[in-house]
C-alpha cells in the first residue's frame, strides 16, 4: 500500500483531529461461525461448552443477508469457521455470497469432510487465502488421541485434497499433553515428509472443552518448557517454517525479547507496560453461529448485536464494549496487585484479554496464563 | 490514449475502503491487491463514473482544494492512467 503521491490538498477539516486510537470505519475481516455442528469432539476445544457453543445455525439467507452488509462496508475478507464449516451442506452457497459480495476468505477445519468437490469448488473462486487444517500428531496414535479415532488419515487426506487443486494449506498444530513431546515427528511430518511450506503453532488454552480435560490435555510448567525449547530449536533446523502468534513459541520469543531488555536495564519495550496485548478489536470482530456479533470468537460471552437487525457500522464504531476493549491500551500494568514489583511489568503486554478472562472471569487484567513470573516462580526457565 | 476528454469509470470489481481520516484503500478481492488513496485521490475515484471527463473532474476539484497547482489537469491524469494500467478504472463510452 502506498500514497498516491499527488499532492492537491483538500479543503476539508478535521484531518489533523484524528488520534492513533481512533477505528477504523468498518472491521477489515470478520470471523464467522457458520455452524455450531462439528464431527468432532476433540478434547482442548475452545468452543464447545463455552459461551459460542450456542446450538443453533443462523440459516443461509441470513448469512446472505449480513454478507451484502458486509459487502457494503467494504470488509476485506471473512474467516469461516465452526464448528466444522464443511459440515454445512449449503457451504457452497455462503462462499459464494462472500464472493459476490467482493470478499475472500479463508476456511478453519479439521480436514475430515473434505471431498474434491468442495475443493474444486474453492479453487474455482480463486479468493481463497488458504484453508488451515488442524494436525495434533504426525501420526494416528498422537494425533487420535485428542480428535479421535480415524480423524489423523481423514485430516491428512484432506489436505492431500486441497493440494491437488493448488488451495494454500495452513496446518495448526495445537500443543497440548499428549503432543508435547512429538514435536519433532509432527514437524517432520508435515514439513519433510508432507513438504507444506510451514505450519503454526498455538496450546491447549483454559478455555472450553480442555477447561474439563485440563488434566489430560493442558500444559504444565515442564510440557511448556519442553514446548519452547523443541518449537525453538526445531525452527531454526527448518529455517523459520514454525509459525506463531500463541502458545510456546510465541511465548519463548517475547519472554527472551523481555528477558534480554530487563538484562539490558531498558526503560521499556515499544507498547509495552500496559494491557496493549490486544490489538484485534481494531481491525476485526467475529459473529456466533446464532447470528450475535462479539468482539472475537474467544470472547463470545460479549454479546455486541444481532445481525441484520443491529447496524454493523454502528456497533463497531459505538458500541461500548468495544470502546471499552479498545481502551484497555491505555490501562497500566503497574495498576495491577498482580504485576506489584515484577520487574517485567515494563516489557509485558498482559497478553491475550480471552485467555485473563478464562482464568478470572475479568479480561481487563494480565493473562496469568501467560505470565512470565509466574512460569519463572513455577521453575520454569527462559529458553536460550 | 487519455485525454482531458476522457470519461474513465471504475471497474465495479474493485472495492473502496473508506479508512479513517479521509484516507482509503482500494481492493481487488481477486488478486488481493491494495493500493492507498489520500483524500484527493478518493475525490477522484468518486468522479469516475464514466460520465465525467478529465476536464469536468479537474473543474470539481478547482472547488474543493485549495493551493491546486496549475497543472493539476496532469496529476489528475497520470492518477487516473496508473488506475487504468492497474486494471482498476477503464476508459467509459
Amino acid at each position: 500500500m502506498r500514497d498516491t503521491g499527488h499532492k492537491l490538498t483538500l479543503k476539508a477539516e478535521g484531518l489533523d483531529s484524528c488520534s492513533i486510537m481512533k477505528p477504523i470505519k468498518t472491521p477489515r475481516s470478520v470471523d464467522i461461525e457458520i455452524t455450531n455442528d462439528c464431527n468432532l469432539r476433540c478434547k482442548y476445544c475452545y468452543h464447545f461448552t463455552g459461551p459460542g457453543d450456542v446450538r443453533e445455525d443462523v440459516p443461509t439467507g441470513e448469512w446472505l443477508s449480513f454478507f451484502e452488509e458486509l459487502g457494503r462496508c467494504a470488509v476485506m475478507d471473512v474467516y469461516i469457521e465452526g464448528g466444522e464449516p464443511f459440515f454445512r451442506e449449503d457451504l457452497r452457497e455462503l462462499i459464494d455470497g462472500v464472493v459476490k459480495n467482493r470478499m475472500r476468505f479463508k476456511l478453519l477445519s479439521n480436514g475430515t469432510l473434505i471431498t474434491d468437490e468442495a475443493a474444486s469448488y474453492i479453487a474455482s473462486t480463486g479468493r481463497c487465502d488458504n484453508v488451515q487444517v488442524s494436525i495434533d500428531g504426525g501420526s494416528p496414535q498422537t494425533h487420535d488421541l485428542s480428535r479421535g479415532k480415524g480423524s489423523f488419515h481423514r485430516a491428512v487426506a484432506g489436505i492431500n485434497i486441497l493440494r491437488k487443486h493448488q488451495i494454500p494449506v495452513g496446518a495448526r498444530v495445537t500443543i497440548n499433553r499428549h503432543n508435547v513431546r512429538g514435536l519433532d515427528e509432527i514437524a517432520k511430518f508435515l514439513l519433510d515428509d508432507i513438504g507444506l511450506p510451514a505450519f503454526s503453532t498455538n496450546s491447549a488454552g483454559p478455555m472450553g472443552l480442555c477447561r474439563q480435560n485440563q488434566e489430560e490435555m493442558g500444559l504444565t510448567v515442564e510440557d511448556r518448557q519442553i514446548a519452547m525449547e523443541s518449537l525453538l530449536r526445531l525452527n531454526k533446523k527448518y529455517n523459520g517454517r514454525i509459525k506463531a502468534q500463541a502458545g510456546p513459541l510465541a511465548d519463548a520469543r517475547q519472554w527472551r525479547m523481555m528477558e534480554q531488555a530487563r538484562r539490558e536495564g531498558r526503560a521499556q519495550l515499544p507498547n509495552c507496560g500496559f494491557l496493549s496485548g490486544c490489538g484485534g478489536v481494531m481491525d476485526k470482530m467475529a459473529v456466533r453461529a446464532d447470528g450475535v456479533m462479539t468482539p472475537c470468537t474467544q470472547m463470545s460471552h460479549i454479546e455486541l448485536g444481532r445481525i441484520n437487525r443491529d447496524d454493523l457500522m454502528e456497533v463497531w464504531q459505538h458500541h461500548p464494549e468495544l470502546k471499552r476493549l479498545r481502551e484497555r491500551a491505555a490501562i497500566p500494568l503497574s495498576t495491577f496487585e498482580f504485576c506489584k514489583g515484577c520487574e517485567y511489568m515494563h516489557y509485558c503486554t498482559g497478553n491475550c484479554p480471552a485467555l485473563a478472562y478464562a482464568t478470572l472471569k475479568e479480561d481487563n487484567h494480565p493473562s496469568p496464563d501467560a505470565c512470565l513470573k509466574r512460569f519463572l516462580e513455577a521453575g520454569g526457565t527462559i529458553p536460550e | 490514449m487519455l485525454t482531458e476528454e476522457s470519461k474513465p469509470v471504475v471497474n465495479q470489481r474493485i472495492v473502496l475502503r473508506e479508512e479513517s481520516d479521509d484516507w482509503a484503500i482500494l481492493f481487488d478481492p481477486d488478486t488481493s491487491g491494495t493500493y492507498g488513496l489520500n483524500p484527493v485521490a478518493v475525490y477522484i475515484w468518486k468522479c469516475l463514473d464514466g460520465k465525467n471527463t478529465i476536464a469536468d473532474i479537474v473543474r470539481k476539484l478547482g472547488k474543493e482544494c485549495k493551493d491546486m497547482p496549475d497543472d493539476a489537469v496532469n496529476h489528475v491524469k497520470a492518477f487516473v492512467d496508473e488506475l487504468i494500467e492497474k486494471g482498476y478504472a477503464g476508459y467509459g463510452t
